[in-house]
């Protein structure tokens, strides 16, 4: 492999991730490697979102679904079975399976037509399954959850901070391989404009779908790595609030620059952690939603390219991508 | 006989409190291709506005007045500043009303307190008669005839009136509309104000109906708002009506007979829709 060939930015990000694996021998504080592996599994949960809304255009509502099936599929198999890692791999292919399957159905029914109705039918079905969660209580224990164990291999919070770190480098690497290869080139144009790219000659929906798809098992993928590291699941893994979250963490750092939900994720992570600390200091912070929405609303009226983007408008002097700025040509 | 009877009362009052939700949705996104997330934040804003008001003042009509107010409001605050920085973008449009949303939910733990409200309806409309033999809530009656009082008059002004006509013809072809010389925004303002205004009157009568109200139900209402736009057709008034009646009843039904299928017959109603006729069951002609 010839190494000049290798962009400069891989270097950047190799060295952060290897700067990253020796962090958890100088920071040996529980809670803050707990928020750092936070970090890393809503990092992949948020690229995933960033796969969908940043380079295909695609708006979902019930990403959280995935992320619970996720969750749900690997704290059962391992609940029913012995915690061993047979059991917890069978688990994640589950997890994945099923959310391939979801995703593809959803996507197949709603991405032939507009944005609005995938938007809609995500939300719809992501508070199926969260009702879904809360009745059948015989499988998912309800609102009040259960607990479980983990094969021996991951049980300390080192092994768990490696596992998301390395998972969270992998996908990140795969997804940006994806993103620069020629089906990545085919989502990004049908982000600029779906009836270009489908006068072009290619079939839309077969790639819109296969972005669904491919979103879908990342997500659900960070939902087997969220419940390892909590070793608890309730249904507060379909809670809207976490499709805001993802939804905050990728708009914030920058749609459609992969890194940029990373860093978003860091910043909506520790942001959580230092508010619920100020719930003493002050009420409204224990309505921290408030304050995050209105971050929100103003951050997708003035500040669409988000954090990466804006960085590399300036850096470049030219928007390498468009953010949330969509063509005025899909308005008909 | 009478089982089946109170079972089609019952459907058809839910039936109608999602039609006031819809038919404001499907308007406005007919009009403007704007979905409004944030239509459920009205509807419980015109709950709680209008159960304030109705326990502080203890007439229930002066409440829905209350309410619907709220939604006028309310909608035009959210047309000025929320909408209108964002118009002509899909993606922006729909990630700031869902912000939106979540904001005016929050607002409502703010200032009305967390935890959820019990109400009741006031003494001329507690309580049931006999028809025969078929009971009939009195509450369910008039949640149904008020509904198709507001389907009539807003029937009317499309069918009848200059603005009317505007809005129809704006649904079909907007620019050309705009073309003609008529400010297409300042209709869409108005349209907006009276579909937020529905949803908040929707909100209102669904309180004492529920007998609780609670921030989250705004949401939950809405995903069965949007579950009927998509059915009846986007952009279709009377598609909304039929559609929001069907979803009403088949929950009803199916919530009697197979109580675990309640959820997911409105989603399967959606699929089916979805599969056969993606533009829904009444198409706006264009």
């Amino acid at each position: 492999m010839n190494l000049r060939s290798i962009e400069r930015s891989t270097w950047i990000y190799i060295a952060i991730a290897l700067l990253l694996f020796i962090v958890p021998f100088i920071v040996t504080g529980r809670s803050m490697q707990f928020i750092l592996i936070q970090i890393f599994i809503f990092g992949i949960f948020a690229m995933s979102y960033d796969l969908l809304l940043g380079f295909t255009g695609i708006i979902s509502f019930g990403h959280v679904m995935f992320f619970g099936i996720g969750a749900y599929s690997t704290a059962i198999s391992l609940d029913r079975f012995d915690s061993t890692i047979p059991a917890l791999l069978l688990g994640v292919v589950l997890a994945l399976v099923i959310a391939a399957i979801v995703s593809f159905i959803v996507g197949i029914l709603t991405l032939r037509l507009k944005s609005h109705f995938y938007a809609m039918l995500t939300l719809a079905l992501a508070g199926l399954f969260l009702v879904a969660a809360e009745k059948w209580r015989s499988l998912s224990g309800g609102n009040d959850g259960f607990t479980f164990r983990l094969p021996e291999l991951i049980r300390d919070s080192q092994s768990q901070y490696f596992l998301c770190l390395v998972s969270l480098i992998f996908i990140f690497f795969g997804l940006r391989r994806l993103t620069k290869s020629p089906f990545g080139k085919v989502l990004m144009s049908i982000r600029e404009n779906e009836q270009r790219t489908e006068s072009l000659g290619y079939t839309v929906l077969h790639y819109k779908v296969i972005a669904s798809v491919v979103s879908g098992v990342i997500a659900s993928f960070a939902g087997v790595l969220y419940i390892i590291s909590l070793r608890f699941v309730n249904t507060s893994v379909f809670a809207t609030d976490l499709t805001i979250d993802v939804l905050l963490m990728t708009i914030i750092g920058g749609v459609g620059t992969l890194i940029g939900p990373i860093i978003g994720a860091g910043l909506v992570e520790f942001a959580h952690h230092w508010l619920s600390g100020l719930s003493d200091v002050h009420w409204i912070f224990e309505r921290w939603i408030i304050l995050y929405g209105t971050v929100y609303i103003l951050v997708v009226i003035f500040f669409p390219l988000g954090i990466v983007g804006t960085i590399q408008a300036k850096l470049f002097g030219r928007t390498v991508t468009k953010g949330l700025k969509d063509n005025k040509s899909k308005v008909s | 006989m009478d089982l089946v009877f109170s079972l089609l009362i019952n459907g058809l009052a839910t039936g109608m409190l999602i039609f006031l939700l819809a038919a404001g949705l499907t308007l406005i996104f007919g009009l403007m291709d704007v979905l409004n997330f944030a239509h459920g934040g009205l509807f419980i804003w015109g709950a709680y506005t209008g159960v304030w008001f109705y326990q502080m003042s203890d007439s229930f009509l002066l409440a829905i007045m209350v309410s619907i107010i709220t939604g006028l409001l309310l909608g035009l605050i959210t047309e000025k500043l929320i909408v209108r920085p964002v118009y002509g973008n899909h993606i922006q449009q729909i990630l700031i009303t869902l912000g939106f949303m979540l904001v005016l939910q929050e607002l409502i733990k703010v200032v009305f307190g967390p935890d959820q409200k019990a109400v009741f309806p006031p003494g001329w409309l507690q309580g049931s008669f006999m028809v025969g033999d078929i009971v009939i809530i009195k509450y369910r009656l008039f949640i149904i005839v008020l509904g198709f009082l507001v389907f009539f008059l807003i029937f009317f002004i499309l069918k009848r009136t200059r603005i009317g006509l505007i809005v129809r013809a704006g649904v079909i072809d907007k620019e050309m509309i705009q073309s003609l010389g008529i400010n297409i925004r300042f209709v869409f303002m108005l349209v907006f104000m009276v579909g937020a205004a529905m949803a908040a009157l929707s909100g209102m009568l669904h309180a004492p109906y529920s007998g609780v109200i609670y921030a989250e139900m705004g949401l939950e209402f809405s995903i069965l708002a949007f579950i009927v736009v998509v059915i009846g057709g986007m952009g279709s008034f009377t598609g909304s009506l039929f559609a929001a009646l069907l979803v009403g009843l088949a929950q009803a039904f199916m919530a009697y007979y197979f109580p675990a299928l309640s959820l997911a017959v409105n989603m399967l109603l959606m699929a089916t829709v979805l599969i056969f006729r993606p533009q829904g069951l009444f198409r706006v002609k264009g």
